[in-house]
């Protein structure tokens, strides 16, 4: 057994600095003049914590600086760990590689752009005045309600971080359990998060939803790790990873208790067909919460499904994996019924969410390419490769486009196309880093969208075009003869293609339609420098040195998974 | 980073177009108004400049480049190639062949001109560095040698292209930019399909594509030969390449984005596309699918000869009927692209020559007679044949560039489109017989529409005096054209006499590559796959 002391602090730091941003914003704003007289002297001692609130950490913005410069430290720190390679272990629940490294970078850069980006969001309410009569109720409920007031940034923003935590400890785990547990503490911080809007029906009403899915989903995953438990009595995945390569044929309770997790993990990544609460919940939601889910919480299922897949059930070289058709189905399915979708969605928030839930398929497909055991292990690492880099570029081209609906919404044209009519010539600036990302996620190159595609296209075909048979004299002898994977890497081509529509649709609306209204946008230049940032990134990502480096990290990051 | 002549030839203009949009945008406002002013006068600057650079390394002041004496498949003035994205085998590669070179050269002669004769356009700090933008992507198009470039370089000609038609465009400027956005990025996209299928099907060369072992690399696909082994795939992704190609050019019957962009577009923008924008298409179509897959080419010579001819034929009759000025114009492009597939067609010497000099010559010819065109929306305000006549009494010098510009392109001797039509007759005579007809007879539409229209407009008034002058005018003076748009015409006219008089210029290494290396690849092509066609039997026997 471990005792504390076995735990190597420094391996966590990016989680420790957010669990003492989350007490500094808890405490901070309670600091008042509050004092305690002691009995029978006049002298009183001052408790900090209660009364009146200091005019210093009255302002409103406090939380959301606190949070920013908690991400980013967070963010450089994990900088620091992919740089110096770091790994080792926290007890025997935890490992730290250049896999959780990486993801610990996504997940800290996500969450430093919707804290960037949310600074101005919320205003604060105005102070209301107090009543000259101080005894009177109206006195004691208005005093009520300034100590209430500016609550809510500190909620959003411990939520925030509450996601943060939980994310970068799932990603950590070694053990189904905590794997578990932190998934929820991210997951149920996150349904809060997307009914935070409470003064609109929709934010309630998509919140709870997503929530009663969620926990659906959620109990189902537990009831299937409760099975894994009584089949192994251990939920170590390198423990159950043992069990299950000894094992010879497929033991019924295993395999019901791996499928059940995948559902759980499916509900996350948004792959058909427990998807549908999706498009719901992302067009509820604020938009920059719609783009955290679209993102973090997206990886976040991904790192779940290839903990699952490719550690504990890969089976060897040259096998096909029992879930490898399965998987193949559900790819397909949601690659084209997300795209089918989007094409029909008049609500650009919505179509953002199809699109998300097609991109889920792509990278589906890849994971069922390597459950196909046709591939070598270097071909999988190739592989593994594509579908993290999508994950860490999406961060920038996804949560980009809902950042630019993020500053229609202020105006309330965020549920609309009409909003994003005559965008370039209201503010040609955003509308170009608009279209870049409508490109990049449509997979033009040199946008970093291409590169990551051609990567798992690239992939698939690599392992599964040899398949067919050489000497076959027409192209319809060598499509009969090649394995179904082969198929994945055509259906993905196809339904780019089908994307193209909608995703040309927007610009096309940005460009020609005559806009609704001739004000020019707001001014809110925190979440300008964000768009913008993220559309420098999406570019200098597809193409050039960057491009190549970020590469290598995430070569690195998917040789430390298998 | 080693930058080699070919890729100064391209950067420059494409990052001075860029800075000069933007750093008005970022200074402050006193030295952004003065930077303004001078915005245009340094878009020349550099535009001549490359042209400086370009005619230097045609002479063989730079690079010591004899052309003539190229070896089979020779590519000059390479660079030592680095890689862009090493891992999935992107590379900066360019070079040039005789192909490529007059191409090059063609923009870098285009682009001051078209400047000249936009000289004050409306907002010209940025419709200036829009066209060097152009320019910078056009001659990336040319001098690229690796596929991933060469398809950025081409999908970022669209964007100048249709800010131009979308900002100084005419009144129905919207429709007209979206459909050729959507024309050409649709097609674009086939193109692209087609170029992965190739991609996949490459092997690893050492030092690129470490992660995925493959490569862009256009050259290294054209010497494996046929590195793809499957017959079918083959056809199908020359079929895909000639998708995006045959939009670009265009061919009938994707051509319906050509007479609305252009049109629309203005005068520069219209000359740049009509004089380089359509070449791409038949250059691409060259250097991709006929080099790579000349087998794919052989077979579907029925397929080309089709196009080419209804291209020509119904490029021309339609021609006949337009009352539009630059749409005739446009049509009549449509039209000399067929005789460039007709000329591919034709597996000659001759042939291929006959194309590349075409599409040099209407490169040349086009902007004359878009910019004709132009001036005529410019000082008379319309563009309808026959709402004035007797222009000639007015604007002595328009009329007498549009007599030029007409007579060169409806193919008079001692004009440059006169030689590559020619040239591609014959060939087509030798190769198909007594179809040579057919676009023969094609040339006689040609010098109709065009004498007519010429008749129709700086001719024939009734009065000896005077010419009729159109409505359009609202009673104001006729005008003659200003001093640079005279220049910019002057300039073209000149130099379409001197290659329709002295054509070695271009054509001796046109021919050379033709001869030396396309014929090689066709013919071997031949031998290797037992294509034996008994139309073309006859041919192979010529060629040995």
């Amino acid at each position: 057994m471990s005792s504390l002391s076995d735990i190597s602090i420094e391996l966590l730091i990016p989680e420790i600095m957010m669990i003492i941003g989350i007490l500094a914003m808890i405490i901070m704003p309670n600091l008042g003049d509050a004092k305690i007289r002691i009995p029978l002297t006049n002298t009183s001692i001052p408790v900090l914590i209660g009364g009146t609130r200091f005019n210093q950490v009255n302002n409103p913005y406090i939380p959301s600086i606190i949070a920013i410069f908690t991400f980013s430290l967070s963010f450089i720190v994990s900088l620091v760990m992919i740089q110096g390679e770091t790994n080792g272990n926290v007890g025997e629940i935890m490992e730290i590689n250049q896999f959780t490294n990486l993801f610990s970078l996504i997940f800290t850069s996500t969450l430093l752009i919707t804290s960037i980006a949310t600074f101005y969001v919320m205003p604060p309410r105005k102070d209301p005045k107090i009543p000259k009569n101080s005894d009177s109720i109206d006195s004691v409920s208005t005093k009520i309600n300034i100590l209430m007031n500016n609550r809510r940034q500190v909620d959003f923003y411990i939520l925030l971080s509450m996601v943060g935590l939980g994310m970068c400890l799932m990603s950590k785990s070694t053990h189904l359990f905590l794997l578990f547990v932190s998934l929820e503490l991210a997951s149920l911080s996150s349904y809060v998060l997307v009914g935070f809007y409470k003064e609109k029906d929709i934010g309630g009403e998509a919140g709870t939803k997503y929530f009663i899915v969620g926990s659906v989903a959620s109990a189902v995953g537990i009831y299937g790790m409760s099975l894994l438990y009584l089949w192994n009595g251990d939920l170590q995945i390198n423990s159950l990873s043992n069990s299950w390569s000894s094992m010879e044929i497929l033991d019924p309770m295993a395999g019901i208790g791996m499928g059940l997790m995948l559902v759980a993990f499916g509900f996350k990544v948004g792959a058909a067909p427990f998807h549908l609460a999706t498009p719901d919940a992302y067009s509820g939601a604020s938009s920059p919460i719609a783009g955290l889910l679209a993102t973090a919480s997206k990886a976040m299922g991904f790192v779940a499904i290839m903990k699952i897949l490719f550690i504990v059930t890969l089976p060897e070289e040259g096998t096909e994996a029992y879930w490898m058709i399965a998987i193949v189905i559900i790819s397909v399915i949601t690659m084209t019924w997300g795209n089918f979708a989007a094409l029909t969605s008049d609500n650009p928030k919505r179509m953002l969410a199809y699109s998300s839930v097609a991109h889920a398929g792509y990278m589906l497909a890849a994971i069922a390419a390597i459950g196909s055991g046709l591939g070598t292990q270097n071909s999988n690492i190739l592989i593994i490769t594509a579908v993290i880099f999508h994950l860490t570029i999406l961060v920038l081209f996804k949560l980009g486009a809902f950042l630019v609906l993020s500053l229609l919404e202020k105006e309330g044209l965020s549920h609309n196309m009409d909003g994003l009519k005559g965008l370039a010539r209201r503010d040609s600036t955003i509308a170009v880093s608009m279209f870049i990302f409508m490109l990049s996620l449509a997979g033009i190159p040199p946008l970093s969208g291409f590169l990551s595609k051609l990567l798992m296209i690239n992939g698939i075909v690599n392992i599964s075009a040899g398949t067919g048979s050489l000497s076959s004299a027409t192209i319809l002898n060598w499509a009969s003869s090649v394995n179904i994977i082969f198929w994945l890497a055509i259906s993905i081509v196809i339904n780019s293609a089908i994307s193209l529509f909608y995703y040309l649709r927007i610009g096309l609306i940005m460009f020609f339609e005559e806009p609704v209204s001739s004000k020019p946008l707001e001014k809110s230049i925190y979440l300008r420098i964000t768009i913008i940032i993220c559309a420098i990134f999406t570019i200098l990502f597809g193409i050039g040195p960057l491009s190549e480096i970020l590469l290598e990290i995430v070569n690195e990051a998917a040789q430390s998974l298998v | 980073m080693n930058l080699d002549i070919l890729s100064i030839l391209t950067l420059v203009p494409l990052f001075t177009g860029i800075t000069l949009i933007i750093l008005p945008q970022i200074l402050p406002k006193e030295m952004s108004s003065n930077l303004k002013k001078i915005t245009r006068n340094i878009c020349m600057g550099i535009a001549l400049a490359m042209f400086a650079i370009a005619t230097m390394i045609f002479i063989g002041t730079i690079g010591n480049v004899e052309w003539t004496n190229l070896l089979h498949g020779e590519y000059v003035l390479k660079n030592e190639q680095f890689s862009l994205i090493s891992s999935i085998g992107v590379q900066w590669k360019v070079g040039a062949d005789a192909l490529s070179f007059p191409m090059i050269w063609l923009t870098a002669f285009l682009i001051p001109i078209s400047m000249l004769v936009e000289w004050d356009a409306k907002k010209g700090h940025i419709f200036h560095p829009l066209i060097l933008i152009m320019e910078g992507a056009l001659l990336g198009v040319f001098v690229s040698l690796d596929l991933f470039v060469f398809y950025v370089f081409w999908e970022l000609t669209l964007i100048p292209m249709f800010l131009l038609i979308l900002l100084w465009g005419g009144e129905d400027r919207k429709y007209a930019a979206m459909k050729f956005f959507i024309y050409t990025f649709t097609a674009s996209v086939f193109m692209l399909i087609g170029i992965l299928i190739m991609y996949f099907h490459t092997t690893p060369l050492p030092g690129i594509g470490s992660m995925t072992g493959h490569h862009f690399d256009l050259v290294q696909m054209s010497i494996q030969g046929n590195f793809m082994p499957n017959e079918g795939l083959r056809h199908f992704v020359w079929i895909l390449l000639l998708i995006g190609f045959a939009t670009k050019m265009p061919s009938v019957p994707v051509h319906t984005w050509l007479p609305d962009a252009h049109v629309q577009a203005p005068t520069a923008g219209s000359m740049l596309l009509a004089g380089v924008m359509l070449k791409m298409g038949a250059y691409g179509f060259l250097r991709v699918a006929v080099t790579i897959f000349p087998e794919s080419t052989i077979i579907f010579i029925p397929l080309l000869v089709f196009l080419g001819m209804a291209s020509l034929v119904y490029g021309a009759w339609v021609c006949m009927g337009q009352t539009n000025l630059k749409r005739m114009v446009a049509y009549s492009s449509v039209s000399h692209m067929g005789l460039i597939f007709l000329g591919i067609a034709t597996m000659q010497p001759l042939g291929f020559a006959g194309a590349l000099f075409m599409m040099f010559a209407h490169g040349i010819i086009s902007p004359l007679l878009f910019a004709v065109a132009g001036s005529f929306k410019h000082h008379y305000h319309t563009l309808e044949i026959g709402s004035m006549r007797g222009i000639a009494h007015h604007s002595p010098f328009l009329s007498g560039h549009m007599m030029l510009g007409w007579m060169a392109s409806l193919g008079l001797p001692l004009m440059a489109g006169f030689v590559a039509e020619v040239a591609i007759l014959i060939a087509f005579w030798l190769s198909f017989g007594w179809l040579v007809m057919l676009p023969t007879l094609t040339l006689v539409i040609t010098a109709t529409y065009y004498l007519t229209s010429m008749q129709r407009t700086i001719f024939e008034s009734d009065n000896p005096h005077q010419g009729i002058l159109p409505d359009s005018l609202h009673g104001d003076k006729p005008r003659d054209v200003t001093w640079h748009e005279n220049t910019g015409m002057f300039i073209l006219g000149i130099f379409t006499i001197i290659f329709g008089i002295f054509p070695f210029i271009f054509w001796d290494m046109m021919s050379v590559w033709s001869t030396e290396f396309m014929t090689e690849i066709m013919i071997d092509a031949m031998q290797n796959n037992n294509i034996w066609r008994p139309s073309l039997g006859w041919i192979l026997e010529a060629f040995k």
